[in-house]
C-alpha cells in the first residue's frame, strides 16, 4: 500500500468546516440582518411619516389661521358698512384705508355696490384702495369695469356667503400671485355688495420656502386641485394633482386630488410626481380657503440612514465572516498539518520504515496524543520484528536440529531394501513417511537368531520431537528387551515395566511385536493397542491377525501382554501398518479405511513391495488431497512360495 | 374663456413676439408676401390647442409653401381678433360667424374650420339636472354678448324659465356651487372642470349643437376688400391653413409639442393634459360631418349660416344680414 498524496483528499477538512461552521455562521447573519432592515425600515417610515403628519398638521393650521385673520379686515368693513345708515363713498374710502394702514398684509381693497345701491344715479360704484410705492391710493370708484361678472364679486354674491378666489396673478403689476378675500354685505336682507381685500402671495410663497422638510417638500394645492405652491415652478398655477394623473397615466393621483379637494386629509405612499420611485405624502386641508397643504419625502430619503446603517452592517459581517474564516483555516491547518504529517508517517511506516519517530507535533490534545501512540506502535512494531526475527531464528535453529533429528531417526530405522538379500525365504519392504520433519512411527525388524525375525511396529503418543526421542528410547528399548528371546508378550511386559518409571510426560506407545520364523512361516506376536495386521492369502483374500486386546506401553506397570500365534502360508503377505493409514481423513472427514485399505491391498497382491507401499503413499496422498494428518507407515512381509 | 388677468403681460410678450417677427423680416428680405409685410392672421385668443391648424401651418411650411409669410398673432381679453381686422392691422382673423355678422361691416368667411358648436352646458348629475326641462327654476350661468345667443334660443326651444346669471371666464362658480348651470366650451372649460376632480361621469352635458343649435365656430374671416382684392392671397391662405389642419390630425403628439412649445414662449399658463384634451375636442369639431378626408374641410354649409344668422336676427342682435354668397367666398 502507497501512502496517500494530501492532494488526493476528496473533502478536506478546512471545507468541511468552512461548510458547517461558516456557511450556517452566514445564514445566521444575513437572517440578523434582514430582519433588522425590516424591522428598521418600518421604524424609519414611520417615524418619518408621523414627522410629517406633525408638520402638515402644524403648517396646515398656521397657514389657516393666517388666512382666517386677513379675512377679518374685510369682515369687519363689510359689517361696518352694514351698520352705516348714511354711506357715502368718502367715509368708505376713510374706512378702507384705515383698515389697510393697520393691516399690512392687504394689498388693496374695495367695497363694491349693486347696481344703484349706493347712488341712484350710478350703476357700478366701487370705491378701491391699493398700495402703492407712493403709499395708499384711491381709485375712481367710477372707473371699475364689469366687475359684476369678476369671480371674486359674483360667486359670493351668488353664495351670499364669504369667498376666497382662487389664485391669480395680479393685473398691471409684475408676477404677484394674488386672491382675494370677498364678504358680502346686505342692505335690507338683499346682497347690496363685496368688500374685497386683495392678498398678495409672495408672504406665502416666502413661509413655505421657509418650511424645511427633511429630505423633502411641501406644497399646496388650491381648491380645484391646481398647485399654487410648489417647489418645482413649471407646476405652479399650471399643473393640477388632476392634470398629472392625466399625462402621467396615474389614476391614483386623480384620486388623491379629489380627497384634497374635498378637504380630507391623508397619509399615503405612492409613486413620485416627479419620477421618484416612492413617496410619503402626508396632507391636510387649510379650511378658511379650502386648499390643502401636503408634505413630501421620498421613500430613498427615508431609507438612506437604513440603507447606509444596513451597509455598514453587512461590512461587519463580512469582516467578521473573514476573520471566522482565517480562524477556522487557522484551526484546520492546525489540525490537518500534524495529520497530514501523520499520513504521510503512516506512509512511510506502510512501507518498512520503522527508523523515524514523528516529530514537532506540539500540543496536548488528541492529534499529540495521536502522534504518541504512532511512535509507540513503531517502537513496538520495532520490538515485535526484532522478536520475529529472534524467534525466526530460532525456529531455524530447531528446524535446522529437527532435519538433522529427522536424518538420525531415518538412519535407525532399516531403510535399505531387499534388507537380507541373502535370505530367499521372505520378502519385505517398510517405510515411513512422518508429517512432521521427525515421525512418531516406527518399525523395526532384526533377526535374533538364524531363523527367528523380529517384526514390529509402533506408534508413539504426540508427534515431533518428544515422540522421536521417544520412538528412539523405544527402539533401542525393544530390541535390547527383544533379543533376550523372552517373546513377544514378554518382551513387551519387559519394555512395558521400563517404559511406564518415571513417565511423568505421560507418553505411551502402541506396538505390534512378532517373531517370524522364518523357516516354517510361524508367527507368534502380542500387540500393545496398535492397529491388528492383516495378512492376504497369495489370491488377495484378506484377514486380520486376531488381538488379546492388550493396553498400550508406558502407562500400566505390570501389565501382562497376551500372546498369539498364527502362521504364514507361503505367498501369504502380512501388512503391518499405523492408524495413518486407515485414518487417513478426506477434505469430507471420511476416514480412509480398513476395508478400503484392505481391497486396495488385495488388488495388487502380485505386484512388488516396495511398489505396493508407493501406490498406497499415492492413493492416501490422492485421498487426503495433499493433507497429511499422521505419519504413514506400513511394513510388508511375503513369505516365499 | 381663459385667464382673465394677465392682460399686461400679454401685451408685453405679443409686443416683443411682433418686434422679434419685424426683426425676422428684415433679416429675410426675400420673403415672397405680396405687399413686402407679413400677413397678418389674428386668433382670438393666446396659444392653444384651438389654433393648432394654424401654428402647424406656419410651423411645418405650408404658408411659405404657398408663397406666404404669414404671422400668427395672439389676443388677449383686451383684443378682438375681428377689431384687429376690420381695422386694418391684421389681414385675417379666427372668428365666429355670429361676431362678424353683428359688425357694422360684416367681415366675409374665406374658410369655415370648425363644423361643430363646442358651446355647451353643463351641470351636475347630483344636482339632479339630467335633461333641458329640468333647468327651470335653478341658476344657470351664461356668458354675455355672442356666447348668450345659443342660450337664449336653447331656453326659449325648451321654454326653460331659468335664473340666469353672468359666468365669469371660468368654472370657479359651477365648483363651488354658485350656481347650478354653467357655460363650457366642450374643448376648454368642460375638462377644466374633469381636471378640478369632478369624474365625466358626475356631469351632465348639454351641446347646444345636440339641439338644433350647431353654430359652426372658428372661422378664417378677412375683409371685404381682401376678399374680393386678393382672392388668390384667400386661396393660398386657405390651403395652407386645410394642410395645418390636416396635419395636426394625423400627428398628434407633435402637434402637442409644438403647442406646448409656444405656451412656454407665451408664458401661457396650462398644462400638457389639457392642452392634449382641447386637441382631441378642436379635432372632433374640425372633422364634424365633413370627415377625415381634407378635401371636404372648410366649407361653410348654407343651412348653418342660415341658422346662425337667423337666431341672430330672431333675437335682435342684427336687423338684417348679408347674402350667404357675400358672407362666405371660397
Amino acid at each position: 500500500m502507497s501512502p496517500r498524496r494530501p492532494t488526493a483528499i476528496k473533502r478536506p477538512l478546512v471545507r468541511r468546516l468552512i461548510l458547517r461552521i461558516g456557511v450556517p455562521l452566514l445564514i445566521v447573519y444575513a437572517a440578523v440582518i434582514a430582519t433588522n432592515y425590516v424591522q428598521s425600515k418600518k421604524a424609519a417610515i414611520a417615524r418619518m411619516t408621523d414627522y410629517l403628519v406633525e408638520l402638515t398638521n402644524h403648517h396646515a393650521a398656521d397657514l389657516d389661521a393666517r388666512f382666517r385673520e386677513i379675512s377679518q379686515t374685510p369682515t369687519i368693513v363689510a359689517e361696518n358698512i352694514e351698520a352705516m345708515r348714511l354711506l357715502d363713498e368718502e367715509r368708505l374710502y376713510d374706512l378702507m384705508e384705515r383698515r389697510l394702514t393697520v393691516d399690512p398684509d392687504i394689498f388693496g381693497m374695495s367695497a363694491a355696490f349693486e347696481p344703484y345701491v349706493l347712488d341712484p344715479k350710478r350703476e357700478k360704484i366701487s370705491p378701491r384702495v391699493f398700495r402703492s410705492e407712493a403709499g395708499l391710493k384711491r381709485a375712481d370708484a367710477t372707473d371699475v369695469g364689469n366687475y359684476d361678472t369678476a369671480d371674486w364679486y359674483l360667486i359670493p354674491k351668488l353664495l351670499k356667503k364669504a369667498y376666497w378666489t382662487e389664485p391669480y396673478y395680479s393685473a398691471g403689476g409684475g408676477d404677484v400671485l394674488m386672491c382675494t378675500f370677498s364678504h358680502p354685505f346686505l342692505r335690507n336682507g338683499e346682497i347690496a355688495g363685496i368688500v374685497s381685500a386683495d392678498i398678495s402671495l409672495t408672504e406665502l410663497e416666502k413661509t413655505m420656502r421657509g418650511i424645511e422638510v427633511i429630505s423633502g417638500y411641501t406644497f399646496i394645492v388650491g381648491r380645484s386641485g391646481t398647485f399654487i405652491y410648489h417647489p418645482n415652478p413649471d407646476f405652479v398655477m399650471r399643473e393640477s394633482m388632476f392634470s398629472l394623473a392625466e399625462i402621467l397615466g396615474r389614476p391614483d393621483l386623480r384620486d388623491v386630488g379629489k380627497n384634497m379637494v374635498r378637504g380630507r386629509q391623508g397619509l399615503l405612499a405612492l409613486k413620485g410626481l416627479q419620477g421618484e420611485e416612492k413617496i410619503w405624502m402626508v396632507y391636510a386641508p387649510i379650511p378658511s380657503c379650502r386648499w390643502t397643504f401636503a408634505a413630501v419625502i421620498p421613500e430613498d430619503k427615508i431609507l438612506a440612514p437604513v440603507n447606509a446603517q444596513m451597509v455598514r452592517q453587512i461590512l461587519f459581517m463580512l469582516a467578521g465572516l473573514a476573520g471566522i474564516l482565517i480562524v477556522i483555516v487557522w484551526a484546520a491547518s492546525s489540525i490537518t498539518r500534524p495529520l497530514r504529517k501523520l499520513t504521510a508517517f503512516a506512509g512511510r511506516v506502510s512501507s518498512g520504515d520503522l527508523d523515524h519517530r514523528i516529530e514537532g507535533i506540539r500540543g496536548k490534545d488528541e492529534i499529540q496524543e495521536l502522534a504518541g501512540v504512532f511512535n509507540k506502535m513503531v517502537g513496538d512494531l520495532n520490538q515485535y520484528i526484532a522478536d520475529f526475527a529472534a524467534a525466526t531464528k530460532a525456529k531455524e535453529a530447531v528446524e535446522s536440529e529437527l532435519r538433522i533429528a529427522r536424518q538420525i531417526q531415518e538412519s535407525l530405522l532399516p531403510r535399505v531394501f531387499p534388507a537380507f538379500p541373502d535370505r530367499p525365504e521372505f520378502d519385505l519392504y517398510a517405510k515411513n513417511h512422518p508429517a512432521k520433519e521427525v515421525a512418531g512411527d516406527f518399525y523395526d525388524f532384526f533377526f535374533i537368531d538364524d531363523d527367528q525375525l523380529v517384526l514390529l511396529i509402533a506408534d508413539v503418543s504426540g508427534k515431533g520431537i518428544p515422540a522421536a526421542l521417544f520412538m528412539a528410547v523405544n527402539r533401542t528399548l525393544m530390541k535390547t528387551v527383544c533379543l533376550k528371546g523372552v517373546g513377544p508378550a514378554e518382551s513387551l511386559r519387559q519394555a512395558n515395566e521400563i517404559l511406564s518409571q518415571d513417565n511423568d510426560a505421560f507418553m505411551f506407545t502402541t506396538m505390534f511385536l512378532a517373531v517370524y520364523n522364518v523357516k516354517t512361516g510361524d508367527l507368534t506376536y502380542a500387540n500393545a493397542g496398535h492397529n491388528n495386521p492383516m495378512v492376504f492369502t497369495k489370491d488377495g483374500n484378506g484377514r486380520f491377525l486376531p488381538s488379546g486386546g492388550d493396553i498400550f506401553l508406558g502407562v500400566e506397570p505390570g501389565f501382562v501382554y497376551h500372546e498369539l500365534s498364527d502362521r504364514l502360508e507361503p505367498g501369504e503377505l502380512l501388512v503391518f501398518y499405523t492408524d495413518g493409514v486407515t485414518e487417513a481423513k478426506s477434505p469430507a472427514q471420511d476416514f480412509y479405511g480398513e476395508s478400503r485399505f484392505v481391497g486396495f491391498v488385495a488388488d495388487r497382491i502380485r505386484k512388488p513391495l516396495p511398489e505396493i507401499w508407493a501406490d498406497l503413499f499415492a492413493e492416501l496422498n490422492a485421498f487426503q488431497e495433499g493433507r497429511e494428518y499422521d505419519d504413514i507407515t506400513a511394513l510388508f512381509l511375503k513369505r516365499s512360495e | 374663456m381663459n385667464f382673465p388677468q394677465e392682460t399686461m403681460k400679454r401685451r408685453a410678450i405679443r409686443r416683443t413676439g411682433g418686434f422679434i417677427l419685424l426683426l425676422a423680416v428684415f433679416i429675410t428680405p426675400a420673403l415672397p408676401a405680396q405687399t413686402g409685410k407679413p400677413v397678418v392672421l389674428q386668433v382670438q385668443w393666446f396659444p392653444q390647442a384651438q389654433f393648432a391648424g394654424y401654428l402647424m401651418a406656419k410651423e411645418k411650411g405650408y404658408f411659405e409653401a404657398e408663397g406666404l409669410d404669414v404671422e400668427v398673432r395672439f389676443s388677449d381679453e383686451h383684443t378682438s381678433s375681428i377689431t384687429e381686422v376690420a381695422e386694418g392691422r391684421a389681414d385675417f382673423c379666427t372668428a365666429w360667424i355670429s361676431q362678424t355678422l353683428t359688425l357694422k361691416k360684416p367681415l366675409v368667411n374665406i374658410c369655415q374650420v370648425l363644423q361643430k358648436s363646442s358651446l355647451m352646458l353643463v351641470a351636475k348629475v347630483e344636482s339632479g339636472i339630467l335633461k333641458p326641462e329640468d333647468m327651470n327654476g335653478r341658476t344657470v350661468a351664461i356668458w354675455g354678448g355672442d356666447f348668450s345667443i345659443q342660450a337664449r334660443a336653447f331656453f326659449n326651444k325648451f321654454h326653460i324659465r331659468a335664473n340666469l346669471v353672468p359666468q365669469a371666464y371660468n368654472i370657479d362658480g359651477f365648483l363651488v356651487g354658485a350656481c347650478d348651470v354653467a357655460s363650457a366650451m366642450y374643448y376648454n372649460e368642460y375638462n377644466k372642470i374633469i381636471l378640478s376632480g369632478i369624474d365625466q361621469e358626475e356631469l351632465v352635458p348639454f351641446f347646444y349643437s345636440d339641439y338644433g343649435l350647431n353654430f359652426p365656430e372658428d372661422g378664417i374671416y378677412c375683409t371685404r376688400e381682401t376678399a374680393e382684392g386678393k382672392p388668390e392671397l384667400c386661396r393660398k391662405m386657405r390651403k395652407a391653413i386645410i394642410a395645418g389642419w390636416a396635419y395636426a390630425l394625423k400627428h398628434r403628439e407633435e402637434t402637442l409639442n409644438v403647442l406646448m412649445d409656444y405656451c412656454g414662449r407665451y408664458h401661457v399658463r396650462t398644462n400638457r393634459a389639457h392642452q392634449k384634451w382641447m386637441l382631441h375636442a378642436i379635432l372632433l369639431a374640425l372633422v364634424y360631418e365633413v370627415g377625415e378626408n381634407p378635401a371636404g374641410w372648410g366649407v361653410l354649409r348654407k343651412e348653418d349660416f342660415l341658422r346662425v344668422a337667423g337666431e341672430l336676427m330672431n333675437q335682435g342682435f342684427i336687423k338684417n344680414y348679408p347674402p350667404y354668397e357675400e358672407f362666405y367666398k371660397e
